[in-house]
């Protein structure tokens, strides 16, 4: 009967857990904001330490291999760029003090600047810029995006056929960095702005190497011990940072795998200084909440989201059937599901993104048109008797855990109004992927693209492009092929004039929009709040938490700011725990 | 109940009685209200789910337990959940206490014999993983799970305590008078198990069965909370509670519902298993 009895606890245990929350829930008001010391943003102060905290984990902080956003804000912090972007995603010079680019559009020549320190007190010079290219774009180094510079001289050769060196990447004296392209193509300066090929200490060695402690020429540096893996990360200030004064912070640190009940307790305790992961009903609490709201912001929207229709398999290599989908989906009802956060969207390019036009329609809710198309699929679907349509089911796979789940049985809502029955595999999204980016898989799936760098070919080129098809791990979903569409795609690659390159994009989001390889959903974007002592805390076009230049204005020391002494002595336990003493 | 002295036991047990109230209540709403049920518990409801602050609408005589947050109707969801929580539990019970019973008399009735050491050392394997662990694993390994692949891997996941207890029940029945005197009498060994074993051991049988159906439906809960159990936007009881978590300081009743469901059931059957485990041993007369 042990069993038995263990049944019962656990129900108990679970009607108290329950009542518990229940109890926590009538306690519904927000705490109030924790006052700064002074009115408005007034000047930078240094010191003190920005506490952030986030549901996910990091794995590497390496720059060669960076590839999410959550590791990426660290890696923005520790690793300085030649060029970066500033906040409205312009590619701005940064260790280099200026850049030239040849009247073919061919050849970059950057001008470092002179006596730049990385955290070891290394002086960041030409060849180190040459190795930590050569070290990041290595086919030993498992970089996620090292396809993104294959324009550059040798690419080919170096990552294919074992040459010894990248031809392309020179070093044109002790502080001039020369790139040759073997082809002019417009969306090298903004990859070369993302976090990849950025210089790395001489530590990092040639070659990519995990267990190395990460070490660049950023604001901020790691110290030994100061990545408490699976838990927590600190940065402290980089005294030998090349832009004067700067930064103001002595130190940022981040908890990880945290609860996001959890993190809103603490942030309202005042542990967190920064809270990003809410849900839908929290972050409204702090929309309409008068006190907080000129603390929220949203990041700009940055990823688009759609369903995926396999353009190789039945029913959607009808293009009609794909036209009546995208017709079906009513975007209005997936903005409802989170109103803050999701946004309709009836076009690839999100509005953060260079190029969005935001006069074109594109994909829009037309039942009586959905309709139409079905018929002229031939699958007509009279919706008074529910027949007709397309008979055999669709299998559609969404991952679990996120806004999939809602959207999901929404979609097989909405698409049964025409007459197409979906059958819902939700998977984790790793699986996903997988299954999505395998030829003949998966009918319909529910793919997300989030901006790499802010340029259309970031989107049109990996998700539309024929090139971007494979038989494993095709990023283009729907295995979309238009020949109409390359060729438009291959042009504004070859354009570096900025308005006639985004005329071409525009041509390229009207055919896509009308081809319906997706049925194009909706934008996605983060809220996020502040207290109120957090100065100088905005959005970045790019980067996420992008703290490099804020800075606190306490009113009180930490302890007397109304948190739980508890919290602080667990705090001090384990940092006493992790150097192997007791406290 | 075969004995009407075990009825009059059982109907002197007043907790006994509370729980055979839940039991019929729950019984009853499962049966009853999704045929009451004007909502369709699939559709959302963007006209009456969604309240001013665009947050779903909380309990009102629109909605009688509020929308969730896909806007649909908690209650009707609640009541369709509540219909394959109990269809899942009494089927997987079903299977399970069959698997455990053939399987205990077998290896009690054959004790000492190479049947019985390896039928037990079967079992000891089973239990010593545990339970939960041990179907989550089975569900996330299978592709698309469906009400009737969770009450399979349930039902012959669930057998092992049954058959244990069944082993040991038969242990003590098969040296009886009249089960002795029908083997000397010539019987048949499938006569003797069905006509004089069975009888005798389904007193244990009922009310481990009974107990087991309310750990089906914790473990039905459980697999559908973790997202191994049935596929959305099938509404069961333990992807309602997953799903109104993130809304317990905004809409609680999204998280209040779902979890009093479980409750009750399972302190429901608890407490009809313990008491038919009163009135069916005579020892506690």
């Amino acid at each position: 009967m042990r069993s038995i009895r263990r049944t019962t606890d656990l129900a108990l245990a679970f009607a108290g857990a329950t009542l518990a929350l229940s109890a926590a829930s009538c306690d519904r008001a927000l705490a109030p904001p924790i006052a700064a010391a002074h009115e408005g943003e007034g000047t930078p102060e240094r010191g003190g330490t920005l506490r952030l905290a986030s549901f996910g984990d990091i794995r590497r902080l390496d720059p060669a291999v960076s590839a999410d956003l959550l590791a990426g804000e660290a890696i923005e912090l520790m690793f300085a760029g030649l060029v970066d972007y500033d906040r409205q995603g312009n590619v701005v010079p940064d260790l280099a003090s200026r850049y030239e680019v040849s009247q073919d559009g061919l050849v970059y020549r950057f001008f470092l600047r002179e006596g730049v320190r990385f955290h070891d007190g290394d002086e960041v010079t030409a060849a180190d810029v040459v190795r930590s290219i050569e070290r990041a774009l290595h086919p030993s180094t498992p970089n996620p995006i090292s396809s993104f510079y294959e324009m550059i001289e040798g690419y080919k050769a170096y990552v294919e056929k074992g040459a010894p060196h990248l031809e392309g990447v020179i070093e044109d004296g002790r502080y001039v960095v020369a790139v040759h392209l073997h082809e002019r193509d417009a969306r090298f300066l903004p990859a070369f702005a993302l976090q990849n090929l950025r210089p790395v200490c001489k530590s990092g060695g040639d070659r990519y190497e995990d267990g190395w402690l990460p070490c660049g020429a950023g604001p901020f540096k790691l110290e030994p011990g100061g990545w408490d893996r699976g838990r927590s990360l600190t940065l402290v200030r980089h005294d030998g940072y090349f832009l004067p004064g700067r930064p103001y912070l002595d130190a940022v640190s981040w908890t990880y795998a945290n609860n996001i009940g959890t993190e809103l307790f603490k942030f309202q305790d005042g542990d967190l200084d920064v809270l990003r992961d809410m849900n839908q009903a929290d972050a409204t609490r702090f929309r309409v909440d008068g006190r907080w709201k000129p603390l929220g912001d949203f990041d700009p929207d940055r990823t688009v989201s759609g369903e995926s229709m396999n353009t190789q398999m039945a029913p959607f290599d009808n293009v009609e059937v794909r036209r009546a989908v995208a017709a079906a989906v009513n975007r209005e009802e997936y903005h409802l599901l989170r109103p803050l956060a999701v946004e309709a969207a009836g076009q690839i390019l999100p509005p953060a993104v260079p190029g969005y036009d935001p006069t074109f329609v594109g994909q829009r809710y037309d039942y009586a048109a959905a309709l139409e198309h079905m018929k002229n699929a031939g699958y007509p679907y009279d919706p008074s008797t529910g027949k007709g349509g397309y008979e055999p089911h669709v299998t559609y796979y969404a991952y679990r855990q996120g806004l999939s789940e809602y959207t999901a049985p929404l979609l097989q809502q909405q698409l049964a109004k025409i007459g197409i029955r979906l059958d819902i595999k939700m998977v984790n999204y790793a699986t996903l992927l997988a299954l999505a980016g395998r030829r003949g898989q998966a009918q319909m799936s529910a793919p997300g693209w989030g901006m790499d760098y802010p340029d259309p070919s970031d989107f049109f080129d990996l998700l539309f492009d024929s090139a971007g098809i494979n038989e494993e791990g095709s990023l283009n979903s729907s295995f979309y092929s238009n020949p109409r569409l390359d060729a438009i795609l291959e042009d504004a690659r070859r354009e570096l004039d900025t308005r006639r390159r985004y005329a071409l994009y525009g041509e390229a989001n009207r055919i896509v929009c009308d081809d319906a390889p997706w049925a194009i959903t909706h934008y996605y974007r983060y809220f996020l709040v502040h207290q109120p002592y957090v100065k100088n805390f905005r959005p970045h076009a790019v980067w996420s938490d992008y703290v490099s230049e804020s800075w606190l204005d306490r009113s009180v020391p930490r302890m007397a700011l109304g948190t739980s002494v508890w919290s602080d002595v667990m705090g001090l336990y384990r940092q006493a725990s992790v150097r192997g003493a007791r406290p | 109940m075969f004995d009407p002295r075990a009825r009059a036991r059982f109907r002197k047990n007043r907790a006994a009685l509370v729980g055979a109230a839940l039991v019929v209540l729950l019984v009853a709403f499962a049966v009853v209200a999704p045929w009451l049920a004007s909502h369709d518990p699939l559709a959302s409801d963007f006209v009456h789910g969604v309240s001013r602050n665009q947050t779903p609408v909380g309990p009102g005589s629109f909605f009688l337990l509020g929308a969730d947050r896909l806007f649909r109707d908690q209650f009707v969801r609640l009541a369709y959940g509540a219909r394959i929580s109990l269809t899942i539990a009494f089927a997987s019970t079903l299977i399970a206490s069959s698997i455990g019973a053939a399987v205990g008399i077998t290896a009690g009735w054959y004790e000492g014999t190479f049947a019985d050491t390896a039928l037990m050392r079967v079992v000891d394997v089973g239990l010593a993983f545990p339970f939960l662990l041990l179907v989550m694993a089975i569900g996330a390994a299978l592709e698309r799970t469906t009400m009737t692949t969770i009450l399979v891997t349930l039902g012959l996941t669930g057998w092992l305590g049954t058959a244990r207890i069944l082993r040991a029940k038969t242990l003590q029945v098969r040296n009886l008078e009249f089960v002795v005197a029908s083997r000397a009498l010539g019987q048949s060994t499938p006569l003797v198990l069905f006509r004089h074993v069975l009888p005798n051991v389904a007193g244990p049988l009922i009310v481990i069965a009974t107990m087991s159906v309310a750990q089906m439906i914790v473990a039905e809960s459980v697999l559908s909370y973790l997202g191994v159990g049935i596929s959305p936007p099938t509404p069961t009881w333990g992807h309602m509670l997953f799903e109104g978590q993130d809304y317990y300081m905004a809409a609680p009743w999204l998280l209040i519902a779902p979890a009093a469901a479980i409750v009750l059931a399972v302190f429901g059957f608890n407490l009809v298993g313990e008491g038919l485990r009163d009135a069916l041993d005579p020892q506690d007369d």
